[in-house]
């Protein structure tokens, strides 16, 4: 018995000697043999402690320290390095950017990184890695290292790739958002987040701008009115869209477009798909027959970009190859397809927003989205914004 | 491209009929609408024997030359030729000659061109705007009021016509080879161009300046007629659209409304009131679609719409398949109809 361990041994040992003594002795040959056995002795044998299964995947006991910073280590050096071409916006600071990124936090973010007033669930607690609680180590990143962050997400960790990766905007907005986590008080996060404090829900149910939770689309309302607003008149001032009396048909179109995906938005897109026909048929239904709120400037008022804008909707701009936008945005006194939305009344903002994105091809829509494409191609970045100073400042009753 | 587009839309016999024996005979089809050899116009004869004159003049001082490089190469003269006899021979033929008779062509040319250019005597005005890619054509009614048509141009025969050439976008160049040589269209200018067509009948007209994707598709007819014919043609022309008013056409005209046509388009007597893209107050009237590239039917206007961008690459205007096969039809049959 000694004997055959003691052969054994010698059978596994003697190749390794002589291996070192071939080196010594200098045949350069035999000795890069050597290497190439221990090699694939290596690989093989890794491939067979995976192929077992005696790989620990478990996500109980963490990581090795050294793998846990080889990891780390490859991770932040890869934003940093990948992250050099980006370019931030103007401002990070800007309340609509903030307010825009704060619904989808809630929606998309909070569960696993926390959020003023809620820690951490113990159910994350649990994941490998675990996810940061982001007030305490958003500090740790640049903008552009957190944009890429967000749009592309981080392999071998739960963080996700952004849904629709051409919709830089929303992922500013995100970014913009978290670098002001650190500040935010509970009730300053359910403000932006949240929308309304409870007694502003009681109100709205009691008007019957919300649903009870027996309602079909009542649980459905109380995520929406969190960016929409109660009355759906799109919480500002951001680029949060007005639905209260908005075309139905137009609503119901864009919602299935988001659902399947033809309207690109990391925000809304997820929210759509969630929805049955159903719920989306009666949504449209419910926004379109909201009254839109009366508009804080007035076309009457007629300063000097209102003016611009109410000649190049109404005329187009036909040197440029602009068509007007009142043969199908109104106002005007013929109908109108009722796929083609009011911009009566709407947020200046959103329509600006709208316009850069068709005119870049990034927003998508319904089957009719490619007619925007051709209409805006030649707008400058002056006249979209007077157009939109023009529609926002349009009354409902002037367009019908 | 032009063999899907054709099936596509199914073009029609005239229309490859047309294009056929052009190909056939590259371009050697001396009788066909768009031949300068084929002279419709003052213009187009004076250019045309001009050419013929030219043609003949090349022809016979080529068989010299190759005659004289025949001596040269198989003649063995018993004789040596006289060096200051071949000297002569180098300096006339070659210097004096040439300058001669090319003097003589460049003021024969310079000469026709202020009978050509002169804008007296001019019976008639039509603006003609080269747009990407089509035409835009302004005429003045016989009650004075401004008529704006489109790729279509209709002539008095015997009358002189000056048209005014310009470009919003990019330079075109407007050439109708069976009536006058090719003047160019240039943003920011305003060219002049004489035509005094000699003969009744329809031309083929075409943009000659490459001007993007579909500068091939960018062509127009000109119809010369009777001067009492352009009259009632240009009143007709004038007039509002009349649409049949069958319940198809009221159909159309309902869904071109609805969806916004008149953005881009204007039908005058509707609240179609676009600038952007062609008049198409009597479109069914045409001899074409799209610029000269289609038959103008109810059936391949239905298919103009609906795949606008796969027959006319890149053209301005969007296709509208995405609207219900019956609106497609409705429409289709509503401007045919708008005669």
């Amino acid at each position: 018995m000694f004997r055959l361990a003691r052969h054994l041994l010698h059978l596994i040992v003697s190749p390794v000697l002589n291996g070192g003594r071939y080196l010594i002795a200098g045949s350069w040959k035999r000795g890069l043999a050597l290497l190439v056995t221990l090699a694939l002795a290596a690989v093989v044998g890794g491939l067979m402690f995976a192929w077992l299964g005696l790989a620990s995947v478990s996500a109980r006991s963490g990581h090795w320290p050294v793998t846990e910073w080889f990891l780390h280590m490859a991770m932040r050096n890869a934003v940093e390095t990948r992250s050099v071409s980006v370019k931030p916006p103007l401002t990070l600071d800007d309340p609509k950017l903030i307010l825009k990124g704060a619904g989808h936090y809630e929606t998309g973010c909070s569960s696993c990184h926390a959020s003023p007033g809620k820690g951490q669930s113990l159910i994350v607690q649990q994941m490998t890695p675990m996810p940061p609680v982001l007030a305490t180590r958003i500090k740790e990143w640049t903008p552009e290292e957190l944009f890429w962050i967000v749009k592309n997400g981080v392999k071998f960790s739960a963080m996700p790739a952004w849904l629709a990766p051409e919709r830089e905007d929303e992922i500013w907005a995100i970014v913009a958002f978290i670098r002001k986590l650190p500040e935010l008080s509970s009730e300053q996060y359910e403000h932006l987040a949240l929308g309304t404090s409870a007694s502003g829900w009681r109100q709205n149910q009691e008007a019957g701008l919300l649903k009870g939770l027996d309602d079909p689309l009542g649980p459905t309302l109380a995520n929406c009115v969190r960016c929409h607003g109660a009355k759906g008149e799109g919480r500002g001032p951001s680029t949060i869209p007005i639905l209260a009396g908005q075309r139905e048909r137009y609503l119901l179109e864009s919602l299935e477009a988001y659902a399947n995906g033809e309207r690109k938005s990391g925000i809304m897109q997820p929210i759509a798909a969630a929805l049955d026909d159903q719920t989306r048929r009666e949504l449209a239904r419910h926004y379109a027959s909201l009254a839109r709120p009366e508009p804080a400037a007035r076309v009457s008022e007629q300063t000097e970009a209102i003016q611009r804008g109410e000649t190049i909707a109404q005329y187009g701009v036909p040197r440029q190859g602009v068509p007007s936008c009142a043969h199908c945005h109104g106002p005007r006194q013929t109908p109108r397809n009722p796929i083609y939305p009011d911009l009566s009344g709407q947020h200046a903002d959103y329509l600006t927003l709208q316009l850069e994105l068709f005119k870049s091809q990034k927003r998508g829509g319904t089957a009719y989205v490619h007619l925007m494409h051709s209409a805006v191609r030649r707008l400058t970045p002056e006249q979209m914004s007077d157009l939109a100073a023009y529609y926002a400042a349009q009354t409902v009753e002037a367009s019908q | 491209m032009t063999l899907y587009t054709s099936r596509q839309i199914g073009l029609n016999g005239r229309h490859g009929g047309m294009i056929a024996p052009v190909i056939a005979v590259g371009g050697c089809d001396l009788h066909g609408p768009q031949s300068a050899l084929s002279p419709a116009g003052v213009g187009a004869e004076q250019i045309s024997s001009l050419f013929w004159w030219m043609a003949g003049g090349a022809v016979l001082i080529w068989a010299v030359v190759i005659g004289i490089a025949l001596y040269a190469t198989l003649a063995r003269p018993r004789k040596k030729h006289d060096v200051q006899g071949a000297r002569w021979l180098i300096i006339g033929g070659g210097i004096v000659f040439p300058t001669v008779v090319l003097t003589i062509l460049l003021s024969y040319g310079l000469m026709l061109i202020p009978k050509l250019r002169s804008t007296g005597n001019v019976d008639l005005h039509v603006a003609v705007s080269g747009e990407m890619w089509w035409w835009r054509v302004r005429y003045t009614s016989p009650a004075g009021e401004p008529v704006e048509l489109a790729n279509e141009i209709r002539l008095p025969v015997g009358k002189r016509v000056s048209l005014s050439l310009t470009s919003p976008d990019v330079i075109h160049s407007f050439w109708v080879p069976s009536l006058s040589g090719k003047v160019d269209m240039i943003p920011g200018r305003e060219n002049t161009l004489i035509l005094e067509p000699t003969k009744p009948g329809t031309y083929r007209g075409v943009c000659a300046e490459y001007c993007g994707a579909s500068h091939a598709f960018m062509a127009f007819r000109v119809v010369v007629m009777e001067p009492q014919d352009f009259e009632a043609w240009l009143t007709h022309q004038a007039q509002p659209a009349v649409s049949s008013g069958s319940p198809s056409a009221r159909q159309g005209e309902q869904a071109f409304l609805v969806n916004g046509c008149g953005a881009c388009h204007t039908i005058r007597g509707t609240a179609a009131d676009g600038r952007v893209g062609p008049d198409l107050t009597h479109v069914g009237s045409r001899l074409s679609l799209g610029a000269g590239m289609l038959p103008n039917d109810a059936q391949t206007f239905a298919r103009w719409i609906g795949h606008t961008q796969q027959i006319k690459p890149e053209v301005r205007m969007p296709s509208f398949g995405m609207l219900p096969e019956e609106q497609l039809t409705a429409l289709a049959t509503y401007l045919s109809g708008l005669k």
